[in-house]
């Protein structure tokens, strides 16, 4: 990360910024060309390999993506579920292997056979109508189940838009102060994985005085398997906004950036059309409803890459910088977008702010573990009965959501792999010690993360799935600190050897790999890789032995 | 004791936000814990992970591996610098390091000297475990480049060299690109070194750990005979430079961390552009011209000649038909003898220098204003500063290293407000750019002025506490006409406006000036109202504020500061005062002038009237470097004796009886004073090349030879005479100067001065002046009829007329001189780039080639004179100061054509 880039983005301000510069500049071929670049730099003062650092970081940008028409997806619920192989033959009967890319899960997990063609995504049974598509005149026929059990939050339905931002009218009629403490009492964690207290973020942003400060909304959901944020922004738009909107008040922010991935494209319509709305109702601008708080929204489209959901390299995206992973301090509370006090959280935590506002944080606080409190949405892939998108009190039990929510397995699985590729694998065997809320996770060496599920069936390889965990780390390393950068490659080719010849791991090299990236990365993405690895190598030593040496 | 933490069980103490590394470093030494991606003069990465250490909160409790390079110290914890497992982490990193790395340290360029190589033999590496797999081992190297290498088979990306492209030089020329493992570096669009947008600083080089990216010196590994500190010798900021010297040659160089002036940096001449010391185009003998040829004496002979010619023209027509200008090239030390010589030995005060030519305005307007023609800050004032003015400077091209500090200050967003007709590099970062027409500065200072002072944005206390004559002067400034400054400016008033506005509501506020400034007629007034802006608004005699002249040469302030100038003697005494003359005399023990000298336009114009028969120049090269080279010629061929003590071949040397072979910077001691007043030593690095003297042998050859005794030339003996007659030196001697030198004035007990003008100006009061803004006369004469108006600048490559770096490889990148025109005016005269344009003025044509960029305004075009086969100097005019007598360079009348004749062909 460099300070005099984050400077000579603020200058540059959101409107017109380098990254969606960027971004359009790649629509027609796929990369920007170079002379696009060259005036790039030039207007926002930075250096051709500023431009050329970032363009070739990710996967929609990056030169490698010329020519590219329709991509598939190779996130771990597709992969598991197997329906790619078959849809890649399919794709091939309208499409050239040059034309035909990868993508890194669509949020359509519960239905599987992904793709997406011409901005819009498709899955399930949409591959039999690949001809309408081509002529853009096929609606996907998604579907997926939405439930709860205990008390619905983000489950519930949502009022009209004028009836549910009495909370927010409310809201800036109070003292700050007063909303903060309700927060404070509501005991909400982040819901993007670390579980880090909100209130304390939010405090942290409030007491750095300045007058330019973000609400930063990471709607990278980037975990395949995970679509519960997808689901928030699609279907419950209004419970983020406003959860933003209200975060900017307690902060003194006064805008919000929602960070959406380039997967999403559904989302990323959906919402730019619900700050429309909120406009036209006169919830933003400047003075909104005669206060003296000002607010607006900037809606920021990613071009594919896993590490920007980490929420500095999230930041660095949105300068235009390479968004490798950042040191901290400075925390982003301190120096953040632009190098100015920022509040980054995850879709589902801010998405819960309107409920607390509504009902006060001892309410909210009354909901779940004494730890974990409120609800937690869980994504459930296609190897349920009835996958889809369900809310849970925190302290659930898993066998409750399994099998009441989800209805079971479709077929047998053996483990499940819950909270994102660096959760923990979980063996069928532990699913009546774990209740669904981060203690109980993190007491059994597993992790709750964003509560998606992506089972592994019994009869897929174990070998192949630690192959592609590690593989999915090295694609998607930023590539900055040393162990992951060059760890988890090591690891992906040592267990491709083993997998494909004769060669055998030494059981010795694997857990100093381990222990390497463990302790020695920069950020959870290589930090986070050996606990499923672990997982793995503890329940499932059996399957996995004949690939190590005796 | 404060807060404290424990390292290894024992107890330290703690300073405030200090990461575990320096609390490490400070207490327990510097090689405890490796670090591969840490830099002394960068940021803190984080991106290497072996600079681990295991930290518990309480004794014996659970500990957590930390990279301690970017983590803050917690007061109270434990920190565990080599426990098990931090060394198997370390180890372990390094082994995966080495699965991407070639195994051949012993052929590599920095064998022995690599930092990896050093990791590794620490944390005790034996084998790569891994099987082969996916490498960069097939990267090639990259050696387009006159200096910079590259060869990423090395690279361990730490990304060290990013970082000192953006942090340090503020260049982003070098990026990691990709993504994981395939993260690479990358100069601008995947470029090679010469393709790219480089500067050649050098910085990158200097930051890698290994041999990744080098130059072709191979500076970093070179196993030295011995390293020399010394100073840069090309321009005013007075880098600090590291010379590896083997068998007595000046194999490379690099800079200091610990240097206060550069820190660690150097641009491309101080740390690249050395080779011109050992050219063979060096002059090796002294030269005597005998039926118009020169030809080789010997130095007895060379003496013999001189002292004899001096005598007879001193006898027949008296000593003031005699001058001399020293060298701003020089040593203070060589200043001080040659002024000497001329005073005390030939009789006469007709002793200049090139600050004449550069910044005597500066000296003469901040006399008039502040009392001391000097910079009042220092350089690291920008650190404390919130807002700077750069008004007629280029420092990115000029001054690079302070330039690069510039830029830092005003890629962050900053108030910055760049005066200058040319859209200059920092003028792209500045939040406020004012483009003015050439030859404006007057008119636009005082529309700032008149801003000032009618929004009552004055630092009242100030101007009543400190300052005299602002009644009148706002009476003045109040009455101008805003109207007409607009349009004589061509600058929006709006925009002086708001310049002005950030400016005054600074709260502490610095100015930059340049040539730009100096180089016109109305120069020493510009100064004053650059002075007047500093009062007006408080900002003088505090740290991050005042006025600050960049100096343009290397020693351009001690060659003024040792008397090298016909109205002060050493020290800025007034020569003309009898006071001081008796001071002078009994000083000196010789009978000293009193009666007026001659600057240098107006030994020429002497010259050519007949009445200066003799000249000698130190290091100069009139004809090529002065303005209207036909009246240069012209009084150089008038004279009966010109002694030119020079490296190479000069155009002057063509004119000169004698030629005496100087030695170069390398190869002498003695001190330069940079812009920022800090006196600094330069160091022998090498013998003389056979057959050459330094300047200050040669003065004392020929003080010694025309019966003055003088003691063998030596920095520590010449510093105490000195320091005995120059009052801000009295406290200075060769010892106390040390690794970082002293800023003037050093008192007696060796206290040296960061801020000047502090509780009181030198003369007292701080005086405001006012100006009327007068047009040029070069414009007023020859505008109707040269409707265009040319300017000179610089490039970052060469250095002035290019004596030494156009014999050095940077010729290689900066080839020749070009002008710049605007798109519009291209295209009125059918001029295309690369097009060879005919520059014509009322007194000669020059063919430049045309590079067209909206760098400049319409009308304005801008050129080097690097080259001497341009012979600028022939269309550039004698206008000069009202005051100092500084040649209007900035403003040449001209037309311009696409060339015709022999020039169309070179197209
Ligand atoms: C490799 C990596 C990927 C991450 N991806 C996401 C993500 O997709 N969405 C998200 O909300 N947080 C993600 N995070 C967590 C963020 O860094 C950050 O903790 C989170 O946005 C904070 O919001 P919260 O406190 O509301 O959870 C990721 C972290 C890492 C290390
Ligand atoms: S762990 Fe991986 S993703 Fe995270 S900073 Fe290091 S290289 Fe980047
Ligand atoms: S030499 Fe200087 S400008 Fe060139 S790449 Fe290195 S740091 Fe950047
Ligand atoms: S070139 Fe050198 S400094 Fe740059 S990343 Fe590679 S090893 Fe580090
Ligand atoms: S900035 Fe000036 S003093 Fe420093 S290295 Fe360059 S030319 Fe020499
Ligand atoms: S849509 Fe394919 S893994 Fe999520």
């Amino acid at each position: 990360m460099s300070k005099n880039l984050s400077d000579l983005a603020r200058r540059k301000g959101l409107e017109k910024n380098l990254f969606e510069e960027l971004g359009k500049a790649a629509v027609q071929t796929g990369t920007p060309e170079l002379d696009e670049m060259a005036k790039l730099c030039d207007e926002f003062l930075v250096g051709k390999s500023t431009v050329y650092g970032t363009v070739s970081f990710y996967d929609f940008l990056r030169p490698e993506n010329k020519g590219k028409k329709v991509y598939v997806c190779n996130g771990s619920a597709c992969l598991t579920a197997g329906t790619q192989t078959e849809l890649k033959t399919k794709l091939r009967s309208k499409f050239s292997a040059q034309e035909v890319g990868e993508m890194c899960c669509l949020g359509r997990c519960h239905e599987n056979s992904a793709f997406h063609v011409n901005g819009t995504n498709y899955s399930g049974s949409d591959i039999d109508s690949i001809d309408s598509i081509c002529k853009k005149d096929h609606h996907t026929k998604e579907l997926y189940h939405v439930g709860s059990i205990g008390t619905p939050i983000l489950t519930i339905a949502q009022p009209p838009v004028e009836e549910y931002y009495k909370i927010y009218e409310k809201v800036i009629a109070t003292d700050p102060l007063v909303c903060l403490a309700e927060l404070k009492d509501s005991g909400l964690r982040g819901r993007g994985g670390a579980g880090f207290s909100m209130a304390f973020k939010l405090e942290s942003c409030r007491n750095v005085e300045d007058d330019m400060k973000f609400i930063v909304c990471n709607a990278d959901e980037g975990d395949p398997g995970a679509y519960s944020d997808r689901y928030v922004m699609e279907q419950r738009p209004h419970a983020l906004l406003m959860g933003m909107m209200i975060a900017g008040y307690i902060t003194g922010a006064s805008v919000g950036v929602v960070y959406i991935r380039g997967e999403y494209p559904e989302s990323v319509t959906i919402i730019s059309d619900a700050i429309k709305l909120l406009h036209d109702k006169k919830f933003l601008g400047n003075n909104i409803l005669g206060t003296n708080f000002n607010f607006d929204f900037k809606v920021i489209k990613a071009q594919g890459a896993y590490i920007c959901g980490e929420e500095t390299a999230l930041l660095s995206s949105i300068e235009g910088q390479r968004p490798e992973v950042r040191v901290r301090p400075p925390y982003p509370t301190q120096k953040g977008l632009f190098n100015k006090p920022t509040v980054v959280n995850n879709v589902e935590t801010l998405a819960n702010l309107p409920f607390i506002m509504q009902n006060g944080g001892k309410k909210y606080a009354s909901i779940g573990t004494a730890k974990s409190t409120g609800t937690k949405l869980i994504s459930l892939d296609g190897h349920f009965n009835r996958p889809g998108i369900y809310e849970a009190d925190m302290g659930t039990s898993l066998r409750v959501i399994i099998d009441e929510l989800g209805g079971g397995f479709r077929h047998p699985i053996k483990a499940m792999h819950i909270g994102g590729p660096l959760g923990g694998l979980v063996p069928l065997a532990k699913i009546d010690s774990l209740t669904v809320d981060f203690d109980s996770f993190a007491k059994e060496g597993f992790l709750l993360g964003h509560a998606s599920v992506v089972c592994i069936p019994e009869d897929y390889p174990l070998i192949d799935y630690i192959e592609h965990l590690f593989r999915f780390t090295s694609h998607e390393s930023c590539g900055k600190c040393f162990p992951c950068r060059l760890g988890s490659t090591r690891g992906y080719e040592m267990i491709d050897k083993a997998r494909n010849t004769d060669y055998k791991m030494d059981r010795q090299l694997m857990d100093d790999l381990l222990e390497t990236l463990e302790t020695g990365s920069l950020c959870a993405l290589g930090g986070g890789l050996p606990l499923p690895i672990k997982n793995a190598l503890k329940y499932f030593d059996s399957e996995l032995a004949p690939y190590f040496k005796k | 004791m404060g807060k404290t933490a424990y390292i290894n069980d024992q107890l330290f103490e703690i300073q405030d936000g200090e990461t575990i590394l320096s609390f490490v470093r400070r207490h327990i030494g510097k090689d405890i814990v490796p670090t591969l991606c840490d830099a002394p003069n960068l940021d803190p990465f984080g991106a290497c992970r072996v600079c681990s250490v295991d930290v518990a909160l309480v004794k014996d409790g659970p500990a957590k591996a930390q990279a301690s390079c970017h983590t803050p110290v917690i007061g109270g914890s434990f920190i565990y610098t080599d426990s098990e497992r931090i060394k198997r982490l370390r180890k372990n990193i390094i082994e995966l390091v080495l699965t991407d790395h070639p195994l051949d340290c012993l052929t590599c360029e920095v064998n022995n000297n690599c930092e990896l190589q050093t990791v590794a033999a620490k944390v005790g590496i034996r084998d790569v475990r891994y099987p082969a797999g996916k490498n960069h081992l097939d990267k090639k190297k990259d050696l387009s480049h006159p200096y910079m290498t590259s060869d990423f088979s090395k690279c361990i990306n730490c990304g060290r060299c990013v970082r000192a492209c953006d942090e340090v030089q503020g260049e982003m020329v070098l990026s990691m690109a990709g993504r994981g493992f395939d993260s690479h570096i990358v100069k601008s669009f995947n470029d090679n070194f010469f393709e790219s947008d480089c500067v050649s600083c050098g910085a990158c080089a200097q930051a890698c750990p290994t041999s990744a990216i080098s130059d072709v010196f191979e500076s970093k590994s070179i196993v030295a005979d011995k390293k020399v500190r010394t100073i840069c010798t090309y321009c005013g900021v007075g880098c600090n430079l590291d010379v590896a010297v083997v068998d007595g040659k000046v194999k490379s160089i690099q800079a200091p961390f610990d240097a206060e002036v550069n820190q660690g940096h150097t641009c491309l001449k101080g740390r690249y552009a050395f080779s011109f010391y050992n050219h063979v185009d060096r002059l090796t003998t002294p030269l005597i011209r005998k039926n118009g040829k020169l030809e080789p004496v010997s130095w007895d002979e060379a003496y013999d000649f001189i002292a004899d010619k001096l005598t007879s023209i001193k006898a027949t027509y008296g000593p003031d038909s005699i001058s001399g200008i020293s060298s701003a090239r020089c040593t203070n030390e060589e200043n001080y003898l040659m002024q000497k010589f001329f005073r005390a030995v030939i009789g006469t005060n007709n002793i200049d220098s090139c600050a004449r030519v550069c910044h005597s305005p500066t000296a003469m307007g901040m006399q008039r204003a502040f009392g001391t023609g000097a910079a009042t800050n220092s350089v690291i004032d920008l650190n404390y500063t919130d807002a700077i003015m750069i008004i007629g400077a280029n420092p990115t091209d000029a001054h690079p290293v302070t330039g690069a500090k510039l830029k830092q200050f005003a890629m962050k967003g900053k108030t910055t407000i760049v005066i200058d007709p040319r859209r200059t590099e920092i003028a792209r970062y500045a939040t406020h750019h004012l483009q003015l027409k050439p030859g404006t500065n007057v008119a636009l200072l005082n529309m700032m002025l008149f801003y000032i002072a009618s929004s009552g944005l004055e630092d009242k206390k100030f101007i009543e506490s400190r300052t005299e004559g602002y009644d009148d002067f706002k009476k003045q400034i109040l009455s101008i006409d805003i109207d007409q400054m607009e349009k004589i400016t061509g600058v929006d008033r709006n925009l002086v406006k708001d310049a002005a506005m950030s400016y005054a509501k600074a709260p502490n506020a610095m100015s930059y000036h340049g040539l730009g400034v100096t180089e016109h007629s109305q120069g020493s007034y510009t100064v004053m109202l650059i002075s007047d802006l500093a009062m007006i608004t408080g900002n003088i005699g505090r740290r991050g504020v005042g006025v600050n002249p960049l100096r343009g040469q290397n020693n351009v302030q001690g060659a003024a500061d040792m008397g090298c100038q016909p109205h002060q003697g050493a020290g800025y005494l007034n020569s003309y005062d009898p006071e001081i003359n008796k001071l002078y005399e009994s000083f000196y023990g010789r009978k000293i002038p009193i009666g007026k000298g001659l600057k240098i336009p107006e030994m020429y114009d002497a010259s050519i009237a007949g009445n200066l028969k003799a000249m000698w120049l130190m290091g100069e090269d009139l004809v090529q470097t002065d303005p209207n080279t036909t009246v240069v010629i012209a009084a150089m061929k008038n004279l009966e004796l010109l002694v030119v003590q020079e490296i190479f071949m000069t155009e002057t040397c063509h004119y000169a009886n004698v030629i005496l072979p100087a030695a170069t910077f390398f190869e002498k001691s003695g001190t330069f004073t940079n812009g920022e007043r800090r006196i600094q030593r330069v160091q022998k690095v090498v013998e003389p090349i056979a057959g050459t003297k330094s300047d200050g042998d040669i003065m004392v050859d020929i003080l010694n030879k025309m019966g003055y005794p003088q003691a063998p030339y030596d920095p520590d003996t010449m510093l105490q005479e000195i320091s005995k007659i120059v009052p801000f030196f009295a406290g200075v001697t060769w010892q106390n100067l040390a690794e970082n030198g002293k800023q003037w004035p050093v008192l007696p007990d060796g206290t040296d001065t960061e801020i000047l003008h502090i509780d009181t100006f030198k003369r007292g009061l701080g005086k405001f002046h006012y100006f009327d803004w007068k047009e040029s006369e070069e414009l007023v004469k020859n505008g109707k009829q040269y409707p265009y108006i040319v300017t000179t600048n610089r490039e970052l490559e060469h250095y002035n007329a290019g004596t030494m770096t156009r014999r050095t490889g940077n010729v290689d990148i900066l080839t020749e001189d070009v002008i710049m025109i605007h798109p519009q005016d291209a295209a009125t005269h059918f001029i295309e780039e690369g097009d060879m344009v005919c520059v014509e003025s009322p007194r000669g044509k020059v063919d430049i080639k045309a590079k067209i960029t909206d760098e400049v305004k319409q009308g304005v075009l801008s050129t080097t004179f690097h080259f001497p086969d341009l012979t600028l100097n022939m269309i550039t005019s004698s206008e000069r100061d009202s005051e100092a007598m500084c040649p209007e360079y900035k403003i040449v009348a001209v037309n311009i054509r696409k060339s015709k004749g022999k020039y169309k062909e070179k197209v």
